[in-house]
């Protein structure tokens, strides 16, 4: 396998050169560029190259199909290095210098806030991938992973129902996505008449890797009599070392299950999972999802990775599926051109890779199954609970009071990101 | 004109070239981005106006770590910090510019407040919505935690390595409160989504060229000032304390002071640099407070060559350069280049590029005058010659 | 009320064994293939009840194979196996005599699935079977789970258990699990008074959990009664709750130790700011991913002893990359010790990438053997496994070291050219051979603290990022170029950081840590234990 992964090293490497080379005599006119925003270096890369290495695959299988609009399309990997603010000077180079008809990327909340006034300046197409927190909905950015309303409130009704959950530990990393979520499901519970000593919150820094503690506080928290569980945001670094020391504190999923909302096949990857068995995940797409679109997918996924180790996952799906309603709208439209492949992709509809079809609502955001997964000895998800039809992305949460009353609609004639229904208009509270 | 002007002020004829042609770039580029079209050959596209821009808040910021670590002797690990908390306040200042213009049209609170049901604006956040208070803040913030953090350190005489990491302590520190929520700072987001600044709106590539030249300025005044100081008797008391510290105490001067002073100005630098590289980015976060930030300073500062002052400005331009080529380039080996670059910096060129340079002519020059007295030797020796012998 | 059904379920079987309960119905053969018509999981736990009912320890295995996934249904004729083995074909055994059937291949099966529901029923299912086993210490394990969740109705249960004990421990544990049941029961209040005495004498968490929640229906004396014992349990517990914030803080402290260690030699001793100290621990933890890759293809026996073969071999290859480092790069740079910040930075760089670009940029599995998984208990004490034998090899690593520093050759020939170079060259020590010799010892010393930390932590080419700033810290707390400094500085700060952490959380804990730091460096500007004498200044 490290072989392999020297061989693909130096084949890009020579690609790479051979593209530089290639840049002054470029032909812009056979083909059309997509770009590849993801940090490949620095403390992101974990998560994804995965996704860049994703996206080639589907650009080749793309091309195989015969392309876009007659004409071959061109990936344009770039590296942010995990540093915010060269996002968005990447970002700018692609869409300036490169001239891509799209960009795919961006995974943490931080680096998609620094490239949006890029996007919205010089009028790019972003697709980004990852579950978030909502509160946004922006003309130049299409959402295709989970909001909140997507992952976390199914789960903590999940947890309600089927196992009886009456106390609630909610534990996150200290960002914008664990806070934003813990304050909506707060509400949420509260709404659901669980008393506010039956919550704990607790937020660690970036990377914490000492979690005895926190753990033993967790241990003691549901001793309480009370049937307790874990609401998990903790971010992808953290995990290994937070699931390593619940193992060994001999935490068990049937005495307190943690359900955990950025943890997939990737993250379980570098563990072993059989003290874990039985903990909890809520995505819109797992791999063992057993559906012949899947089935393809993780064969293609094989086949270009060469590697029958490596797994997929949900973030992956997402780029799966909006890259496919990126093609679709191009091809509606008839054009790259940004204006009209935003008027062209609202209502498209293409499958996903969990056996129905995912469609582009006017807010930017898509309609996925919510599926909660509990991990097995092999390091892969088994589906226990799936919503019955599709949940359509809620940008802006009712369980948060400023946000109650906004709603986004980027079709004419209203094409807003923030229209206020008490209000009726668009901009906040729409004071201007 | 002006370097009659910095001619007459007592400057390096090299020095005084360096002013120029900083400012001739602060004029050149904008105007070469904004009047000429776009197909002409000499026309500078809007992102290299901004990536260039950000390397001029970048080489005042190496010029600020050099005044302490090149002219000083103290290795700073932590200047990120300075540049980061002059970032802070310039961004604060423009979240308050937004104004209703958030996602929730909350007429004061900024939008990560608003949903994290802030009820009021903390209170400091109070006087950013003027410009000459947030600039006031620009310079002070900085230049006072530089001056409390070296009245401690400096009088208790921590010094060398010791100093280098509890100066990364200390922006660690930084780092991480500021990574809180809680701090009402935004978090792992930072500030960001600005929207216009002194009435300009950011995007707008008039102001994108105001705000080139106006880092030119900045970067030149930083070059005046450094040369400046350097020059005086205070610089070559830093110099002496740098060099030869319980010397330089011994003979009545007190080193501290010197070193608090260049620390002070140094650290207002920074944040004048880092309010500078804000608006041009377009976001300000804690990762700018990651000691491996700092550490990135010391190496630009050190490629360039230290104790000179152009060599920051060199090393910051060449390294960030490099990395955004690089980055674009070869996307997955850069990090071998730019380590391999810092390693052959060290080895080959140890006084850094400008460094050596410096050597090399003056070792030719000092060559070619040795040659010069030895032919003048050679031809006083050889004319009494034909005298006696033949 | 919470886990009623399952727990009925095992009183039911535990009334059964006390001989209260019905005959079998069903032969147990056709209970276990009726797995295979189970649609969902509230059928899978009515069979799995029915189960339970027999009182048959036979149907043991059963449940635990249900309850571990290993119970599968052969698709051709509805014939329920467990299964072992992995990959494309598993061989499949008679749930109920155990033995070998034959294999079939993986498509032919079906896996009965289960969840965390179910595997509770299981669990107190078989616990509740256990209460009558003959293994002693299964019907302590039944007790101690009637403890953590008590019941007012498996009170027959038990006192019938009761009568039958003859093992005095297992009998202390049912008298406890009774006392617990009393509590939540309709007994007299003698009875009840007696249950606090006894429950408040267990003193765990789940005590004060239990009489928490009696306190709202005691009144009167009973509640004076309740609050007093109430009382005696939390103090109890908080003079554990400070011992086990000591050993986290020990056991912090000698990660810290461990991460630190190594460089307290590169840099503290040899004057070198060594940035790519981190990237040394990262490979030895990659080294450790290795060994353990290589024995899991070929050598699986072997996995319990991929730690201590991942040891030397970690040692080796991070003492041979920092061999060459110091001979290609660092010996250029002496009397330079700012420039090999430089140096170093780059090389920890270029470092990263190899690894990405080698191992992929993704986690790598690092498992524990067994010895290194799980936790035991001493008093209320809960000391894992791993952590326990990170401490314990963080202070046999102290202890080798200062041994190798004072007591060898070697070690002199070291001390001797830190101290005086020109001097010891004079001597005649080859001091361009000791050099490489002790950045290769610093950098083999954090190839083995990687071992130690895979265990913990992340396998990534970020992992000695997240220590590097640490180690630093800790050095030049205890004191540049002491090795004794850099031990009470790592115990020190882990100690400090977890007594903070409680009251001022992570973030803030270890923000006032640094803070303290930084204010300790002013007192003593040498760190806690600051070379003396006339070298220092120079």
């Amino acid at each position: 396998m490290t072989g392999h992964h020297r061989k693909t090293s130096v084949a890009a490497l020579s690609a790479a050169l051979a593209m530089s080379f290639a840049v002054g005599t470029a032909k812009a006119e056979d083909t059309i560029k997509v770009g590849i925003l993801h940090s490949l270096s620095g403390t992101m890369a974990i998560s994804e190259t995965t996704l860049k290495d994703a996206m080639l695959m589907l650009i080749e299988e793309q091309n195989k199909k015969g392309g876009v609009l007659g004409k071959k399309l061109e990936a344009v990997v770039v590296d942010p290095a995990s540093d915010w603010p060269l996002f968005a000077e990447k970002a700018r180079e692609l869409i300036e210098k490169d001239k891509v008809a799209a960009v795919f990327g961006c995974w943490t909340s931080v680096s998609r806030k620094s490239v949006l006034p890029v996007f919205e300046e010089l009028n790019g197409l972003l697709f980004y991938p990852v579950q978030y927190e909502g509160e946004e909905s922006q003309r130049n950015v299409f959402y295709t992973g989970a909001a909140p309303n997507q992952q976390a409130v199914p789960a903590v009704d999940y947890l309600m129902d089927v196992e009886g959950v009456e106390r609630w530990v909610l534990a996150g990393t200290d960002y914008v996505y664990p806070r934003t979520t813990n304050k909506i499901l707060e509400a949420y519970l509260q709404s659901k008449g669980v008393a506010p000593e039956d919550i704990m919150i607790n937020y660690t820094p970036f990377g914490h890797s000492d979690w005895q503690t926190i753990v033993a506080d967790i241990k003691t928290f549901g001793s309480a009599g009370k049937k307790t569980a874990v609401v998990s945001t903790i971010n992808g670094d953290a995990n290994v070392p937070f699931y390593k020391e619940l193992a060994n504190q001999g935490i068990k999923a049937e005495d307190i299950p943690v359900v955990a909302f950025s943890v997939g096949e990737e993250e379980l990857a570098g563990l072993d999972t059989a003290p874990l068995v039985g903990h909890l995940a809520a995505w819109n797409y797992f791999q063992s999802v057993d559906t012949d679109a899947n089935a393809e997918f993780i064969d293609a996924w094989h086949a270009f990775i060469g590697d029958e180790s490596r797994v997929t996952n949900d973030p992956m799906e997402a780029h799966f599926i909006g890259f496919n309603m990126w093609v679709e709208a191009v091809e509606k439209a008839g054009t790259t051109d940004p204006d009209a492949v935003i008027d062209s992709i609202v209502g498209v509809s293409v499958p996903n890779l969990t056996g129905g079809y995912s469609a582009m609502m006017p807010n930017h955001h898509i309609t996925k199954p919510v599926l909660i997964g509990e991990i097995q000895e092999d390091g892969q998800f088994e589906v226990v609970w799936e919503t019955s039809g599709l949940v359509v992305g809620d940008e802006w949460s009712d369980y948060l009071p400023d946000s109650r009353p906004l709603i986004a609609d980027w079709r004419a004639p209203m094409s807003c990101g923030n229209f206020n229904t008490e209000t009726g208009k668009c901009g906040g509270k729409g004071v201007d | 004109m002006i370097s009659g002007y910095l001619a007459r002020n007592g400057l390096e004829g090299r020095i005084i070239a360096t002013i120029v042609l900083i400012l001739a770039a602060g004029v050149a580029v904008p105007v070469s981005n904004l009047v000429l079209d776009p197909s002409h050959p000499l026309h500078v596209p809007t992102y290299i106006v901004a990536l260039l821009g950000k390397y001029l808040t970048y080489a005042l910021l190496a010029l600020a770590l050099d005044l302490v670590w090149g002219f000083c002797g103290i290795l700073s690990l932590g200047h990120g910090a300075f540049f980061a908390l002059g970032g802070y306040a310039m961004g604060m200042y423009l979240m308050r510019q937004i104004g209703t213009r958030g996602v929730y049209g909350n007429p004061v609170m900024p939008d990560f407040m608003v949903f994290l049901n802030w009820k009021e604006l903390p209170w400091y956040w109070h006087g950013f919505d003027q410009f000459w208070f947030a600039m006031v803040m620009v310079a002070l913030v900085p230049g006072m935690l530089a001056f409390v953090f070296g009245w401690f350190a400096f009088r208790s005489r921590v010094t060398g390595v010791y100093l280098s990491i509890i100066t990364q302590a200390m922006t660690y520190a930084l780092m991480l409160a500021f990574f809180r929520n809680d701090m009402g700072f935004g978090g792992n987001n930072g500030l960001t989504d600005f929207k216009d600044i002194l009435g300009f709106d950011v995007q707008a590539d008039t102001t994108r060229a105001a705000l080139f030249a106006a880092s030119a300025v900045a970067l030149a005044i930083g070059v005046i000032i450094t040369a400046r100081i350097t020059g005086s008797h205070f610089g070559k008391l830093m110099i002496a304390s740098r060099d030869a510290e319980s010397r330089t105490r011994f003979l009545g001067y007190r080193p501290e002071m010197v070193k608090l002073f260049a620390f002070t100005v140094s650290a207002v630098m920074a944040g004048v640099a880092g309010a500078l590289y804000v608006p041009q980015v377009g976001i300000i976060n804690p990762g700018e407070f990651a000691p491996a930030n700092s550490i990135e300073v010391v190496v630009w500062t050190a490629v360039g060559g230290r104790g000179t002052i152009i060599g920051p400005i060199i090393g910051a331009l060449l390294v960030n350069g490099g990395k955004s080529w690089f980055t674009g380039v070869l996307p997955e080996f850069w990090l071998f280049a730019l380590g391999g670059l810092f390693v052959f910096v060290t080895l080959f060129l140890p006084k850094g590029i400008v460094g050596t340079l410096q050597d090399h002519i003056g070792r030719r020059r000092e060559k070619r005058q040795a040659e010069k007295a030895e032919e003048a030797e050679a031809a006083s020796a050889a004319e009494p010659t034909p005298v006696g012998a033949e | 009320m919470r886990l009623a059904g399952p727990l009925t379920f095992a009183v039911a079987i535990i009334l059964s064994l006390a001989g209260v309960a019905h005959s079998q119905e069903k032969p147990l053969r056709e209970i276990v293939n009726s797995f295979a018509e189970a649609r969902n999981f509230n059928q899978t736990e009515e069979i799995v009840a029915e189960l339970g009912a027999t009182g048959d320890p036979a149907v043991v295995p059963v449940l635990r194979a249900l309850s571990e996934g290993d119970l599968h249904v052969r698709k051709s004729d509805n014939q329920v196996f467990i299964v072992s083995g992995r990959g494309k074909t598993l061989t499949i055994i008679d749930p109920l005599t155990g033995e070998m059937v034959g294999e079939e291949g993986k498509r032919a099966l079906s896996k009965i699935r289960v969840n965390n529901g179910l595997r509770r029923l299981i669990r107190d299912t078989i616990g509740g079977l256990a209460l009558g086993s003959p293994d002693p210490a299964a019907r302590l394990r039944a007790a101690r789970t009637l403890i953590s969740n008590p019941d007012a109705s498996s009170l027959p249960a038990i006192e019938a258990a009761l009568e039958k004990e003859t093992d005095p421990e297992v009998a202390a544990g049912m008298m406890r699990a009774r006392a617990a049941a009393i509590l939540v029961s309709e007994r007299p209040d003698a009875e009840k008074s007696e249950a606090i005495t006894a429950v408040a004498a267990i003193s765990t968490q789940d005590a004060l959990s239990l009489l928490l929640g009696f306190r709202g229906q005691a009144t009167g004396e009973l509640r004076e009664q309740v609050d007093r014992a109430i009382a005696r349990v939390e103090r109890v517990q908080s003079y554990w709750a400070m011992a086990q914030n000591v050993w986290y803080g020990l056991s912090l402290g000698s990660v810290l130790l461990l991460a630190a260690i190594g460089l307290a030699i590169t840099f503290g001793v040899m004057g070198v700011i060594n940035m790519a100290h981190g990237e040394m621990v990262m490979i030895g933890a990659y080294v450790t991913f290795v060994v353990q890759e290589i024995i899991r293809t070929s050598a699986p026996w072997l996995f319990d002893w991929s730690l201590a073969i991942a040891l030397p071999l970690a040692f080796l290859t991070a003492g041979a990359i920092g061999y060459a480092l110091e001979r290609g790069i660092i010996r250029f740079l002496y009397g330079r010790p700012l420039e090999t910040l430089l140096a170093t930075w780059g090389v920890s760089l270029i470092l990263q990438q190899a690894v990405r670009t080698i191992f992929g940029p993704t986690n790598r599995e690092v498992g524990s053997p067994s010895w290194m998984s799980g936790a035991f208990e001493i008093g209320q004490l809960t000391i894992t496994w791993n952590r326990l034998y990170i401490v314990l090899f963080a202070l046999a690593v102290f202890a080798v070291l200062l041994f190798v520093l004072n007591r060898t050759s070697f070690g002199l020939q070291m001390r001797a050219v830190t101290q005086n170079r020109r001097m010891a060259a004079a001597m005649g020590i080859r001091t361009p051979r000791v050099d490489a010799m002790t950045f290769a010892l610093g950098s083999g010393v954090a190839g083995l603290a990687g071992v130690a930390l895979s265990q913990i932590d992340n396998v990534s080419p970020n992992l000695g990022q997240g220590y590097i700033i640490d180690s630093f810290m800790v050095v030049v707390f205890g004191g540049v170029g002491n090795l004794w400094g850099t031990f009470v500085g790592a115990l020190t700060l882990g100690i400090a950081n977890k007594f903070l952490e409680p009251y001022a959380g992570a973030v803030l804990g270890k923000i006032l840590v640094l803070v303290f730091i930084i204010l300790f460096i002013q007192k003593r500007p040498r760190g806690l234990f600051a070379l003396k004498g006339r070298a220092v200044e120079a």
